[in-house]
C-alpha cells in the first residue's frame, strides 16, 4: 500500500509534489469547501461543518505563515487577523443584511487593529471613524429605509450551483497564485542572505527617522499637506462632486413634483 | 520584530480579504451586501499597501490608503442614494430584479427553489434593556414645560 503510494508519489510532476507537500494548499482547499458550505442555500448540516472547515482551513494557513520572531507579537497578529477574517467570513454567510453589515464592522475593527499594529495609528482611527462611525452606518439606514422586513427569499439564494463554486474557486485560486508569487520572500526569510546584515535593516531605518517616529501624525500630515497637497484638493473636489451626484440621482428617483406646484402657482 | 515577515504575513491577510470579498462580490444577490463586499476587497487592498509602507519606511503607502478612504466614502454616498432609487423602483434589493438589463439572446434567470426559512433566521439583533427605569413623579409631569 504505501510502496503504490510512493511510486504514485514519484509520478507526480515536481509543481503538483510541491503543492501538495504545503499546508496553505491544503488550507485553502479546506477553507474554500468550508466557505462554500456556508453560503446560502445551505445544506444540511452546513453551518457547523462549514465553520469547523473554515476554521482548520485558517488554522492551517496560519501555521504556513513565517514567524514574527516574537510571540507577544504573533500572539496579537494572530487574534487580530482572525477578527477581521472571521468577521469577513460571516459578513459574506449571513442571511441577513442587518447581520452582514454588522459582522462587516466588527471585521473594520480587526483592521484598524492590523493598521494600529503597523503603526498607522492615524489610519487605524481613521478607519474606524469613517468605516464603523460612517459608511457602516449609512449602509443600516438604507437596509431600514428599502428592506425594512429585514429578511427575504433572495438572500437564502445564490445566482446556482455551479456559479457558487466557481466563485469560490476563483478566489482560491487567486490567493494560491499570490502565495506562490510571494515563495521567494518566504525563502528569503529562511535563509537571510549575507549581503543584508552589512547594510543597515529596514527596522533599524525605519526606527531612526520616518513612519515610525514618535510624532507619527505630524508627519503624516506634513507629508500630506506637502508632496501631495494637488491630490488633496482633487480629493475633496471629487467629494463634492459625489455629494452633487447623489442628491441628483436621490431626487431623479422621486415622483415629479415640479409639474403640480407650477400649476397651482399659475 | 522580523520586518520581512510581518510583510508577507499581512500581503497575507490582505490576500485572502480581497479573495473573501470577492467571493461575496460574485455569490451574493443582494445589492447591498454585494456593495459591502466590495468595500472589503478595498480593505484587503489598503491592508497590504499599509504593509508595503512600512517595509520600504515610506508614507507613499498610507497616503494611498487615506485617498482609498476617501474614495469609498465617495463611493458609499452614490451608490447608496442609486441602491435606494433602484430598490423604491423594482420593490427589492435583488440584483435579479435588473437582469432586463443582460445581453440580447441570453436566456432568463430564474430560481428553481427558494428554500424555507428557519424561525432563527426570523430573529432579529435585540437590545437587552439595562439600568432601572426612573420612577415617574405625575406632578412633575404635569408641570412640564409644553414645547
Amino acid at each position: 500500500m504505501t510502496a503504490a503510494l510512493q511510486r504514485l508519489w514519484a509520478q507526480l510532476p515536481g509543481p503538483a509534489q510541491h503543492a501538495l507537500a504545503c499546508p496553505t494548499f491544503w488550507g485553502l482547499l479546506l477553507g474554500g469547501i468550508g466557505v462554500w458550505m456556508l453560503l446560502p442555500a445551505r445544506l444540511r448540516y452546513g453551518r457547523v461543518l462549514g465553520s469547523l472547515l473554515v476554521a482548520a482551513g485558517g488554522a492551517l494557513l496560519a501555521c504556513d505563515l513565517p514567524l514574527l520572531g516574537n510571540w507577544t507579537s504573533q500572539g496579537v497578529f494572530w487574534l487580530l487577523s482572525a477578527i477581521t477574517l472571521g468577521g469577513a467570513v460571516a459578513t459574506i454567510v449571513s442571511r441577513s443584511p442587518v447581520y452582514s453589515a454588522i459582522w462587516f464592522a466588527l471585521s473594520l475593527l480587526g483592521t484598524a487593529g492590523l493598521f494600529l499594529f503597523q503603526g498607522a495609528q492615524f489610519l487605524a482611527g481613521a478607519t474606524i471613524v469613517v468605516y464603523a462611525g460612517a459608511i457602516v452606518v449609512t449602509f443600516l439606514f438604507v437596509i431600514m429605509l428599502a428592506q425594512p422586513e429585514g429578511h427575504s427569499p433572495y438572500d437564502r439564494l445564490t445566482w446556482g450551483g455551479l456559479p457558487k463554486i466557481l466563485g469560490v474557486a476563483t478566489a482560491g485560486l487567486l490567493v494560491g497564485i499570490l502565495t506562490f508569487m510571494l515563495g521567494p520572500t518566504k525563502r528569503e526569510i529562511s535563509h537571510p542572505p549575507q549581503v543584508a546584515s552589512a547594510a543597515p535593516s529596514p527596522q533599524a531605518r525605519a526606527a531612526a527617522a520616518g513612519i515610525n517616529s514618535s510624532q507619527h501624525v505630524a508627519n503624516l500630515g506634513r507629508h500630506l499637506f506637502g508632496e501631495h497637497l494637488v491630490s488633496v484638493e482633487i480629493a475633496g473636489t471629487l467629494l463634492l462632486i459625489a455629494l452633487v451626484g447623489a442628491v441628483a440621482i436621490a431626487i431623479q428617483g422621486k415622483p415629479r413634483l415640479a409639474q403640480p406646484i407650477e400649476e397651482a402657482l399659475r | 520584530m522580523n520586518e520581512l515577515s510581518l510583510l508577507y504575513n499581512y500581503l497575507a491577510v490582505g490576500g485572502v480579504l480581497f479573495a473573501l470579498g470577492l467571493i461575496g462580490f460574485l455569490v451574493r444577490r443582494n445589492m447591498i451586501v454585494t456593495f459591502l463586499c466590495a468595500e472589503m476587497m478595498l480593505q484587503g487592498v489598503s491592508v497590504s499597501l499599509v504593509a508595503f509602507g512600512r517595509y520600504h519606511n515610506d508614507w507613499g503607502g498610507q497616503m494611498l490608503v487615506i485617498f482609498i478612504i476617501t474614495v469609498a466614502a465617495c463611493e458609499a454616498g452614490i451608490a447608496m442614494a442609486l441602491i435606494l432609487m433602484l430598490a423604491q423602483r423594482a420593490g427589492s434589493l435583488d440584483t435579479a430584479a435588473w437582469q432586463d438589463l443582460r445581453e440580447e439572446g441570453q436566456p432568463a434567470f430564474l430560481d428553481r427553489q427558494v428554500p424555507e426559512e428557519r424561525t432563527e433566521d426570523r430573529l432579529w439583533p435585540r437590545l437587552t434593556p439595562a439600568g432601572l427605569e426612573p420612577r415617574r413623579d405625575p406632578d412633575e409631569e404635569l408641570h412640564r414645560p409644553r414645547v
